[in-house]
């Protein structure tokens, strides 16, 4: 499924269509959201360096000096301390406050790689928590949709980072264009969450394998099971597809020391929807015992196979259970009697009176 | 005397006492309404005639799923085949690109199947019938007969071909960006300026005009956290247009909002509408809907507007699926459950008859 993830965002968009972008939620019960990132981004850019051998990365480096203080001390400090990766050239960005500035740096640097050769650019936001410290979300959305809907010849895709702002640039000649972008969704109100998931054409949250510890537990067990929230968790996808359905997929995910590792799902998890329809008035839900119950039915015109005659049973009572035994609706669940251990149907009719098998025609008596 | 008046009371129909509307794409309802077509034959069915003029249309879109798009790119297509004059406002960049992608009209009922019934009525065998109102034919309110046969009502639209040219180098038409103003101030002053020209002085209307805000409260959009702003605009609009023949359908997704002001979006509107994403592959949905394939999402409606009456409106089934027929053809259906409860009132298909309907031989009260 991470593999679907990283082949949509490689497949790009279809022309007049705003570029997919993914969304990567962590939080801090799995603070693994820098590993997720790294994992699209190693699988994008192995696509990128396998196709073309003129590939370009390039990073605007908004992490070093965000704020142009360093510009503005004037001082022998040192400013030109980047944080490279050998051949990757990066770029300092000192205005992070000023989104338009950066929209166009972004822009520019993606033309400069795109010029190089016929192609499109991801650009991928290390992490938007560290932008939306600096910028309003609204001018975070802005630039995040004018990114994602960008003259079709440039496509960018963004990574967020917790504390980095990198933005790279990833140049594909195959067609790879896309953004996405990590997130840390408790270092943010509920509405600015929501506001980047309606951005996100995918939408990834990692959560941990126990949801809950019980605080009766023990500490022993709470120890283990926070160790084993430390190196697992669960990752869940809710994937917006072109014909407006939305594909949830869910795989956990393992962190090794060599990187992260993505199995699909060890136990089977429903998703009920009932919020979606209408509410029936009655309950079609049988309960377990009610099922076992039904099952052990002795049904009254069937052949039991145990050589008895068989008891037609009509609805009359004998005299023997008694005439002073409450009655009850007949309803759709059928009802049972515990006592004698095998299910029964209890029929009350309507009045003792009428003659069962009467050999009169009950039509007689309309006149026609 | 009162012996030579003619009766005039309550009790009256009142298709007679309203002025028939001259202009193609609207027509007479009860209490004195005029509708104008939504652009979608089912929906239009489900809410009694479409909507009505001055009145304000509010649709909570999901924002999972861009369903509201197609409920936009019908209402305004509608208005282009019919002349009527449209303003298009939304967050992104170039709103007059979205005009490319509005469906052309289908011109002869021939291509479009109307015979989703008889499909199912050619079983082989035996019939059984459980959902007898599917089989009745539609019932065509008898004031569209003396309408031409290229006007009509309501269109059916292919979302596989685009408009025609010609409907959209029309002057009639008004495309607003919100993304990049930091407030309300030019909407307003659009929308005031294209609405003038909608003023009932005289009773017999020329055009009606309808006005598209697509995704109202979205977050790129830098008045998005001014909620109050935003509450007062919709306010001014709707009393803008309460008094003029024109419609005006607001989209906007309710989970950016903050609660409260979701509500108070929610109350303002007059007819209140809701698309749902459903989830894809789905087991237990595929359990229990029938047709659960061809859906690809669902419709709400939480409020039909009740225009110059007391009398609300109580529709049989509020929650309808969306389904594209052919890929083409927007349609919507009542869910229908698979027949474990078969008594179930949610089980017809396309109904949606209210107290304000047009079918004929109801007292209209």
């Amino acid at each position: 499924m991470a593999e679907s993830i990283c082949r949509n965002l490689r497949d790009g968009a279809l022309e007049g269509e705003h570029a997919p972008a993914l969304s990567i939620k962590d939080s801090i019960a799995t603070p693994f959201g820098s590993d997720v990132f790294n994992y699209v981004l190693t699988k994008l850019s192995s696509n990128i360096l396998a196709g073309k051998s003129q590939s370009k990365i390039s990073i605007l480096d908004c992490y070093t000096d965000p704020l142009g203080w360093k510009d503005s001390l004037k001082g022998p400090l040192d400013t030109e301390n980047f944080s490279l990766k050998d051949p990757i050239e990066a770029v300092l960005f000192r205005h992070v406050r000023n989104l338009d500035l950066l929209l166009s740096a972004i822009i520019e640097m993606g033309e400069a790689l795109a010029r190089q050769g016929k192609g499109r650019f991801s650009v991928s936001i290390d992490s938007v928590t560290e932008m939306l410290r600096h910028a309003s979300l609204s001018s975070v959305a802005n630039l995040l949709s004018k990114v994602r809907s960008h003259a079709s010849r440039l496509k960018i895709a963004i990574n967020g980072v917790i504390c980095k702002l990198d933005i790279k640039k990833v140049y594909d000649q195959n067609r790879i264009s896309s953004t996405f972008w990590l997130l840390h969704s408790d270092l943010h109100e509920i509405r600015a969450i929501a506001a980047l998931e309606y951005l996100s054409s995918m939408v990834g949250s990692l959560e941990p394998m126990n949801l809950s510890l019980n605080g009766q537990r023990g500490d022993l067990e709470k120890l283990s099971l926070l160790e084993q929230n430390s190196r697992k968790g669960k990752f869940h996808v809710r994937f917006k597809r072109r014909n407006g359905r939305v594909r949830v997929m869910c795989e956990d995910f393992h962190i090794k020391q060599s990187g992260i590792n993505f199995t699909p799902v060890s136990s089977e998890e429903g998703i009920i929807n009932q919020g979606l329809l209408p509410k029936v008035q009655f309950n079609l839900q049988l309960s377990e015992k009610e099922r076992i119950d039904r099952a052990k039915v002795v049904l009254p015109f069937e052949h039991q196979g145990n050589g008895e005659p068989m008891h037609i049973y009509d609805g009359r009572r004998s005299l023997s259970e008694g005439k002073d035994e409450k009655a009850s609706v007949l309803s759709e669940n059928l009802q049972t009697n515990e006592n004698s251990g095998k299910g029964e149907i209890i029929y009350f009719r309507d009045s003792d009176d009428e003659m069962p098998d009467s050999d009169e025609d009950p039509d007689d008596d309309l006149d026609i | 005397m009162a012996a030579m008046k003619t009766r005039m009371s309550s009790f009256s129909r009142n298709t007679s006492v309203a002025p028939a509307p001259q202009a193609p794409g609207l027509k007479s309802g009860p209490n004195g309404t005029i509708f104008l077509s939504s652009g979608i034959p089912d929906l239009d069915k489900i809410l009694g005639g479409g909507f009505p003029l001055g009145s304000l249309v509010m649709v909570m879109e999901d924002t999972e799923a861009p369903h509201h798009m197609l409920l936009l790119r019908n209402f305004m297509s509608q208005g282009l085949v019919h002349n009527q004059p449209l303003l298009y406002a939304s967050p992104s960049k170039d709103p007059r690109a979205f005009l490319g992608t509005l469906p052309s009209p289908v011109l002869s009922k021939d291509d479009r199947s109307h015979n989703r019934d008889p499909e199912q009525l050619q079983e082989k065998g035996l019939r059984i019938a459980w959902q007898y109102k599917k089989y009745f034919g539609e019932h065509q309110p008898n004031f569209d007969s003396h309408r031409d046969t290229k006007h009509e009502y309501c269109n059916d639209f292919d979302l596989r071909k685009p408009l025609e040219r010609h409907f959209l180098t029309a002057q009639n038409i008004c495309c607003l960006s919100i993304q990049d103003p930091p407030n309300l101030a030019a909407l307003r002053d659009c929308c005031a300026k294209f609405l003038a020209q909608f003023s009932r002085n005289n009773s017999s209307i020329s055009c009606a005009g309808r006005v598209a805000i697509q995704s109202f409260c979205a977050p790129q959009c830098e008045y998005s956290n001014m909620e109050w702003d935003m509450l007062s605009f919709i306010r001014s609009l709707k009393g803008m247009i309460r008094d003029l023949n024109a419609v005006a359908v607001i989209t906007f997704p309710p989970s950016l909002l903050s609660p409260s002001s979701s509500k108070r979006w929610q109350h303002i509107a007059d007819t209140l509408l809701s698309v749902k994403a459903i989830p894809d592959e789905d087991k237990e949905l595929a359990n229990l809907l029938t047709g659960y394939q061809d859906m690809v999402g669902l419709l709400n409606v939480h409020k039909v507007a009740n225009v110059n009456t007391q009398v609300p409106v109580i529709l049989e089934a509020t929650t309808f699926s969306i389904k594209l027929q052919k890929r083409r053809y927007l349609v919507l259906e009542c869910l229908n459950q698979a027949p474990v409860d078969g008594s179930s009132g949610s089980s017809y298909a396309s109904t949606g008859s209210c107290s304000g309907s047009t079918k004929t031989g109801t007292l209209d009260f």
